[in-house]
């Protein structure tokens, strides 16, 4: 009992944090852009994501970092997405992000304030309070990925 | 009174033989052979340019959960070299991509990021195509000109109906045009009429979302491009950051997908 009470609460919390992101957020499946290809499900891969290209609405699906979402930028948009700078980003951000537990493999498409860049064997990384993402083109869209401390 | 039921009897079996031999027959007929034998052209003359480079102008609807579509519009520019050079330039209302193949890897580039991925690429434009969207979930803009003129890259799309609609004009240029359907799309290409049956303009519908998002796009062609190997090598710009490119995990469903994110 206890228990569900405080799931929902963490529920709603996460919904007061990021809005009423479901509208602008694109239903899976999406648009076919080509003829020859054979497999539907293919082509929806890359159009995950929402939608606005003003507002930074989080993509909350098992994402444990809220960033509040009346920051602005450009990003999160076209399957093709996210085409802000991370340093921009942060620069950017005025409001606080709020980090539970961030669970490495769980996917944002945007950052939380104050992150550095770090370089690690050749590859970028943002190095975000105790948090590593990592930057990686998921389709043709950009999104960070938590991951464990490069080595 | 026995005699007048059986011929009735008689009469009732041989209608509905003769439906259910009508059904396959009815199928055909939705297939007008004629503008199969159109697109079958357009494939083999597809398939005799060496180079060239053609400028799409693409307008895409996308879904919203509410079932809201939403449209966006991009422009596509494509410098093919056969068999295995290609630059794609994509620019969209806040995106703009750059893909290179030269032949040996490929590059993933966004200008405004400035973060680009390289990966080996397979040896011919067609293999990267079906490399990038098995491997990488990455859709090649206009992938269709290239697989209409592998041969039986029809036969595999498995069209359902095919009608002439007759002549239309697009941006001042004689065409044909056509309408196809398949499972889950339904499709029109308006072909060049003449010697150069260049498709000109391209529009789909997905039918398998009841918001019938279209993505439609008008080609202009350039047969005879003029460019340099440079074209193809991607020379990293001042300070671009090199990222990973998530590979597709092998799970049938897209929610999982995006959720695992494939890192690699």
């Amino acid at each position: 009992m206890n228990r569900s009470i405080r799931q929902l609460l963490s529920i709603t919390l996460v919904l007061l944090l990021t809005g009423a992101p479901m509208l602008a957020q694109r239903r899976g499946g999406g648009t076919r852009t080509s003829v020859s290809q054979g497999n539907v499900n293919r082509n929806a891969h890359a159009s995950q994501g929402n939608i606005n290209r003003n507002t930074n609405i989080n993509s909350n699906r098992n994402v444990n970092v809220n960033v509040d979402h009346d920051v602005y930028v450009h990003g999160g948009y076209y399957g093709g997405g996210c085409c802000y700078h991370p340093v921009a980003t942060a620069a950017a951000v005025t409001a606080t992000a709020m980090v539970t537990a961030a669970v490495i493999g769980s996917m944002v498409y945007t950052l939380p304030p104050a992150c550095s860049v770090v370089i690690v064997n050749g590859f970028t990384y943002q190095h975000c309070g105790s948090v590593w993402y990592q930057p990686q083109f998921v389709g043709t869209s950009t999104t960070y990925v938590v991951v464990a401390a490069p080595q | 009174m026995y005699k007048r039921l059986f011929v009735l009897v008689v009469i009732m079996s041989f209608s509905l033989s003769l439906a259910a031999q009508s059904g396959s027959p009815q199928k055909k007929a939705d297939i007008d052979p004629g503008a199969m034998a159109t697109l079958d052209k357009m494939g083999a003359y597809l398939r005799t340019l060496n180079a060239f480079q053609v400028k799409a102008v693409q307008t895409t609807d996308d879904v919203l959960e509410n079932g809201q579509a939403i449209q966006s519009d991009r422009v596509v520019d494509v410098l093919a070299v056969r068999p295995n050079r290609l630059r794609v330039e994509i620019e969209g209302d806040d995106m703009h991509r750059l893909f290179l193949y030269d032949g040996t890897s490929f590059t993933i580039y966004g200008q405004l990021i400035n973060y680009y991925a390289t990966v080996p690429a397979p040896r011919t434009i067609i293999e990267l195509i079906d490399t990038l969207n098995d491997e990488y979930g990455i859709d090649m803009p206009l992938a269709d000109l290239f697989r209409w003129s592998s041969p039986g890259s029809l036969e595999k799309q498995e069209i359902t109906s095919a009608i002439d609609v007759g002549p239309s004009s697009v941006e001042g240029t004689s065409c044909e045009q056509y309408a196809f359907r398949q499972e889950g799309l339904d499709w029109q290409v308006w072909i060049q009429q003449g010697d150069y049956p260049l498709p000109r303009k391209l529009i789909l519908t997905t039918l398998t979302d009841d918001a019938r998002p279209r993505h439609s796009q008008i080609l202009s062609w350039n047969l005879a491009p003029s460019f340099n190997d440079a074209a193809f090598v991607f020379d990293p710009p001042k300070d671009a950051q090199r990222i990973a490119i998530a590979e597709v995990t092998a799970s049938p469903s897209n929610e999982k997908k995006s959720e695992q994110g494939g890192v690699k």
